[in-house]
């Protein structure tokens, strides 16, 4: 699941202070799950908003509508009837939300009132943790199910580096080191083997942005 | 023979009387509550703080909602008992079933069981003699603390020395927003405070009580830790004892966080004198340490820690009722009938029982009321008023017609807001088309007049400004549905806590902050709509796991009440841990009543025993579970259908790994030693050694397995009988002979039994020599090592619960981290568990005696009778509901539900909030982050129209 944080309070409003009519826009689908962008946290801001501009002399007007998913385009559709009635969009969705939020209205202006934090896991609510980079090269199969990407500081394939210290990373004894971790379980199912071989780096230059076809699928001609 | 009555008496309404009530109404039985003060609550209702997860309440009147703790994280605070206690005075005093009698007094009991005759006498009204027929009596009148004034020596003649109720006053009274203490003398904050345990208490030779009261060293620790959380460090806190006698349930983890904060000591001494400065108020406290060296140390305040004895009106009582009392004038009772009197048919619980703690009082409250119930269960519900409802009115597509009551509550409302005025000003409401005023809204006058104005002004919503939902709603819920309103169409305004009460010196702004709230809610009434109970058939069957002395008593207390039975028993025979025993303390046998319960149990026709069963499967919920049990090894399998069940799967005694058990045949535990002197008597042992908490009190257990004192003082006794040259010593960290088993501690002692304590610290060791065993101690009193060679060394091997990791899962149970299940309140529920419909007794629940352990089971049985005694539940409709179609299954309601209700259907792909089990806080209506949960009467806009109401006033 895409994990997102709400962004302080004081830069969300400082985006919206030119504007009187704004449409808070939030997601129904990762950003609700993880308590930053669903109905509830729409309603929150809005009515702090609200607050706080009323407290400034400033009013504005501002109403909710959470769709299903922002990425989704059919979802989207259900605002073409009202986003005219606004003079700016603020989206509690992810980056990918906001954008293809962006893309739909052109012509307005679209705010981000979240920053879209990482792909993770719920370990409980309220409590997220890292797990995944999207790198495009999964080498979780050899790792023992322990990504290198994420979980080591310095991404390395190969590892542990020098800076390994009884189990923790060099940059921080409560950060465990992926390395270790990767040798501790891979040596208990015997499979030591895997990290025997050097990997060759990943070359991460010249990243462009990525685009996924599910075998059987194509791309639609109008898009 | 005449009919027998449907009423039980009971005497004394304290929280142990108040239980049994509660208990047999809930049962149907007609109650009399009798207590000679003018209000109910007894000693109870006087104290701030009840117990040490009550120490929150202090902090946070509002954080309560009757959850347990689930976790060791949230220990030992999370629940305030406080609360859960005024509601449960709010129970008795608005039950149908319960009449309340007060500033009366029994003067007579006539006839016999079935058919009592009681001549009541009421002291408010010039000593007027009345009659009341009951079927049986329980007598709950509690105890008194002792008066210290007689003991000069304590020094209860100055100012700075208080009684600990004194204290827990003053804590309470203490000036306000601060929290901080102020002693009696002069007003200043006490910066040294002595705690003197045992006052009254373990004396004979000034006190003349040689009995433990039981309670005092755990209200003297939460005193400590209630003080010191408000006045912080610097304050030092001495608690002058003898043995801390911490052996309750979790008490000891409650002893060693206090215990090991900074400026507290507990310290074993005898006090000499205590004599005051007259020039500074502080005292002098002269104490003999454990050498015997004679101290003197200087306090700013002292604390009686004074116990329990019986009131002179009690005793009287027993004599007029020809009940036999004990040398202390405690209810003689036998240890396998706890609860009842010499007097068939009048049962007793709680202090005048024994001293002891709540949960035991109200344990025997409700064993008492399950006794009191099967004496006249042919006569259930005889002597009900019968209550019939018109069929319900439909109210849907009406316009809203509002009536508004306002309630001067005496002058509780009316002495500090404008009532009439509030009225007034409610008529001009929207929807509004009836307003009345009246003194006592509760009373029955008003509430038949509420009858009539629906019914004459077809009124649809009903607002009634007085005081709280929680208060007086289902009384006036109760109205509404007599005429055939739908019940949930009512809202109250809390005009006397959130107006009257905390504005009192503030009159016109209290009636306009009575004017808004009454304004929210005519909003929010017209917002209400009808809802329609769930109501669900109760299966009138019990299944209780575990066929011991527990599970048996259990069985048969509801066998006799006629309601059927499935009892589980893992092994092939009834008996339980039980059989590997020999006598009581008292010198019971306990093998023959074994056998007993088990021929009893066999001829009961409604009890249907299973042994070699193992539970597979369980699903349902209070009043109709389906629990899928193998019995035998085959695959002989049995579904069985039954309304309430009953958890007594036992403990064992700890099997040590310490001091050469196992290796060397002359360590035994106390099981074995029993074992041995019923063998081979004692004439061949020339010394016995034995060695306390082993396997409790450490880091592996911390708590304290309380019935170990008394086994070894026990056998002790026993060698001593056989073999009086015999020499024995036990080691000890404290000894916790509670209650009236202190007598046989002191009788051990006269027999020369040697005492010799050691710290946690310094355990004793033990090592095999040529010349046979050796144990090494140092003597706190002769302070030098001591080494005795011994034939034998006993055990006092701790309990553990058995195994029900399999059984916990598979039903849902909560179990504490040393596998005792959990009840559902420590203090105020002690066999509830937090499952409805599902009740713990025995060792299951934690270590206890034999005696205990059939009070707990007649308990158990007493509050799974209150609900198979109905046909049908009526479950609250107050409950959560999931838009399932917008919902995202997140899980936040899954993970943040104190009850573990909203779950994850795999079969229908949906979270799935159960109708039945759900409890209606609103937790996860609140948490949704999608908004896809309503709660049933507090919608979100039945709760958003009143701030709505509120800003446009």
């Amino acid at each position: 699941m895409i994990v997102a944080k709400r962004k302080p309070f004081d830069e969300i409003k400082d985006m919206l202070k030119g504007y009187k009519k704004v449409l808070n826009v939030g997601c129904g689908t990762c950003v609700a799950v993880c308590l930053a962008g669903g109905e509830k946290e729409v309603d929150v801001l809005n009515a702090e908003l609200d607050m706080a501009r009323r407290l400034e002399d400033n009013p504005i007007e501002i109403s909710g509508f959470t769709v299903e998913r922002q990425c989704d385009r059919e979802y989207l559709e259900a605002l073409d009837a009202v986003v005219d009635e606004y003079e700016a969009l603020l989206s509690m969705a992810c980056g990918a939300g906001v954008q293809f939020l962006a893309e739909r209205y052109p012509k307005k202006p679209v705010f981000p009132a979240v920053n879209t934090s990482f792909i993770g896991v719920n370990q409980d609510v309220g409590w997220y943790e890292e797990r995944c980079r999207s790198c495009s090269s999964c080498v979780l199969g050899m790792t023992g199910g322990i990504c290198p990407v994420t979980m080591c500081a310095k991404g390395l394939y190969n590892g542990p580096c020098g800076g390994t210290n009884n189990g923790s990373c060099e940059i921080n004894k409560d950060q465990p080191c992926a390395w270790y971790m990767i040798y501790e379980r891979l040596a208990a199912q015997g499979r030591l083997d895997c990290i025997m071989d050097v990997v060759p780096p990943q070359d991460w230059r010249n990243q462009t942005p990525r685009t996924v076809i599910q075998p059987g699928y194509k791309k639609p001609e109008a898009a | 023979m005449a009919k027998k009555s449907g009423s039980v008496m009971v005497v004394g309404a304290g929280v142990a009387g108040m239980q049994a009530s509660l208990d047999l109404a809930n049962s149907d039985y007609n109650v009399y509550l009798v207590d000679k003060s003018p209000t109910i609550g007894g000693m109870m209702s006087r104290l701030p703080c009840i117990g040490f997860r009550g120490v929150e309440c202090q902090r946070n009147m509002s954080a309560d909602n009757g959850a347990a703790p689930r976790s060791e994280d949230s220990f030992p605070t999370n629940d305030c008992a406080m609360c859960m206690f005024s509601h449960r005075l709010n129970d008795v005093g608005g039950h149908k079933n319960i009449n309340v009698i007060t500033t009366s007094e029994i003067r007579n009991i006539e006839g016999e069981l079935g058919n009592f005759d009681v001549t009541l006498v009421d002291y408010s009204d010039d000593e007027k003699e009345s009659k009341v027929q009951v079927g049986s009596v329980i007598l709950s009148s509690g105890s008194q603390t002792f008066d210290p004034s007689a003991l000069d020596f304590l020094g209860y003649q100055y100012p700075n020395v208080v009684t600990g109720e004194e204290f827990e006053r003053l804590i309470n009274e203490s000036e306000p927003g601060t929290g901080r203490l102020m002693r009696p003398s002069d007003k200043q904050e006490p910066k040294k405070i002595a705690w003197m345990q045992c006052v009254g208490s373990r004396d004979i030779n000034r006190g003349g009580n040689g009995y433990c009261s039981s309670v005092c060293c755990l209200y003297a620790i939460k005193e400590v830790s209630l003080v010191k959380e408000r006045m912080g460090a610097d304050l030092d806190c001495a608690v002058f004892n003898m043995d801390i006698r911490t052996f309750g349930k979790d008490y000891e983890k409650f002893y060693n966080n206090v215990r090991c904060q900074d400026g507290v000591r507990f310290m074993k001494a005898r006090i000499h004198t205590i004599s005051e400065d007259p020039e500074t108020g502080d005292l002098n406290v002269r104490y003999m340490d454990e050498a015997g060296t004679v101290l003197d140390e200087t306090f700013s305040m002292v604390v009686l820690s004074t116990g329990l004895e019986i009131p002179k009106a009690s005793v009287e009582l027993a004599n007029r009722l020809g009940i036999e009392l004990n040398h202390y004038n405690f209810v003689k009772t036998d240890p396998f009938q706890p609860v009842q009197s010499s007097r068939p048919g009048i049962y007793i619980c709680g202090l005048f029982q024994g001293p002891k703690d709540i949960p035991e009082s109200v344990t025997e409250a409700s064993a008492a009321a399950c006794l009191a119930g099967t004496d006249i269960v042919e006569s259930r519900g005889d002597d009900l008023e019968k209550v019939e409802f018109p069929e319900e009115i439909d109210v849907s597509g009406q316009e809203p017609r509002i009536g508004v009551f306002v309630c001067n509550c005496g002058v509780n409302i009316g002495g500090v807001v404008d009532v009439n005025s509030v009225q007034e000003y409610a008529s001009t409401l929207p929807n509004v088309v009836f307003t009345d005023s009246n003194l006592f809204t509760c009373s029955d006058e008003t509430r038949d007049r509420i009858k009539e104005m629906i019914i004459e002004h077809k009124l649809n919503r009903v607002v009634v400004a007085s005081c709280t939902l929680e208060n007086r709603g289902e009384m006036f819920m109760e109205t509404l549905a007599s005429c055939g309103l739908n019940k949930y169409l009512l809202e109250m305004a809390n005009i006397r806590n959130q107006a009257a009460w905390v504005h009192a010196n503030a009159p016109d702004m209290a009636t306009q902050k009575a004017k808004d709230i009454v304004r929210m809610s005519v909003a929010r009434a017209a917002n209400l709509n009808p809802l329609q109970e769930k109501i669900i058939p109760v299966s009138k069957h019990a299944l209780i796991i575990g066929g011991g002395i527990a599970g048996m008593n259990a069985a048969l207390s509801l066998g006799k009440q006629g309601f059927d039975v499935v009892l589980l028993e893992k092994d092939a025979q009834l008996g339980g841990f039980a059989r590997k025993l020999h006598h009581t303390i008292e010198g019971k046998d306990i093998r023959a009543y074994v056998e007993e319960l088990v021929s009893e149990v066999n001829a009961n026709d409604k009890i249907q025993v299973m042994t070699e069963a193992r539970i597979i499967g369980s699903k349902g919920f209070q009043g109709n579970f389906v629990t899928q049990v193998a019995v035998g090894s085959g695959d002989d399998m049995h579904n069985i259908e039954h309304g309430v069940t009953i958890v007594a799967t036992g403990a064992s005694e700890y099997q040590p790994k310490e001091f050469l058990y196992g290796e060397d045949e002359r360590v035994l535990t106390q099981v074995e030693l029993s074992d041995r002197l019923e063998e081979k008597g004692a004439s061949d042992i020339e010394s016995v050694v034995m060695i306390q908490c082993v396997g409790s009190r450490n880091e592996e257990h911390e708590n304290c397995s309380r019935i170990c004192c008394q086994s070894a003082v026990k056998n002790a006794i026993h060698i001593k009988k056989l073999n009086p040259d015999a020499r024995v010593y036990v080691l000890y960290r404290d000894i916790r002979t509670y209650g009236l088993l202190e007598d046989y501690y002191t009788e051990a002692r006269r027999r020369g039994v040697i005492f010799i304590r050691f710290d946690r610290e310094t355990p004793p060791e033990l090592k095999k020599t040529s010349e046979g065993l050796v144990v090494k101690i140092k003597d706190p009193v002769l302070q030098r090592e001591l080494e005795i060679s011994t034939d034998l060394v006993t055990l006092s091997a701790g309990v553990v619960a058995n195994d029900t990791a399999e059984i916990s899962r598979i039903m849902k149970l909560d179990r504490d981290s040393e596998g005792f299940f959990t009840e559902a309140h420590i203090k105020l529920r002690p066999v509830d568990m937090l499952n409805e419909g599902i009740f713990v007794c025995g060792t299951a629940h934690g270590p206890k005696l034999i005696s205990e352990s059939i009070a707990q089971a007649q308990a158990a049985a007493s509050r799974a009778t209150t609900f198979l005694a109905k046909d049908v539940i009526r479950l609250s409709a107050v409950t959560a509901k999931v838009d399932t179609d917008h919902c995202v299954k997140c899980l936040t309601c899954v993970r943040s539900c104190p009850f573990d209700v909203p779950v994850f259907n795999e079969e229908e792909n949906c979270i799935e909030i159960s109708e039945t089990l759900c409890q209606g806080c609103g937790i996860c209506a609140s948490v949704c982050p999608r908004q896809t949960i309503q709660l049933s009467f507090y919608e979100d806009n039945q709760v958003t129209c009143k701030i709505d109401a509120l800003l446009a006033g």
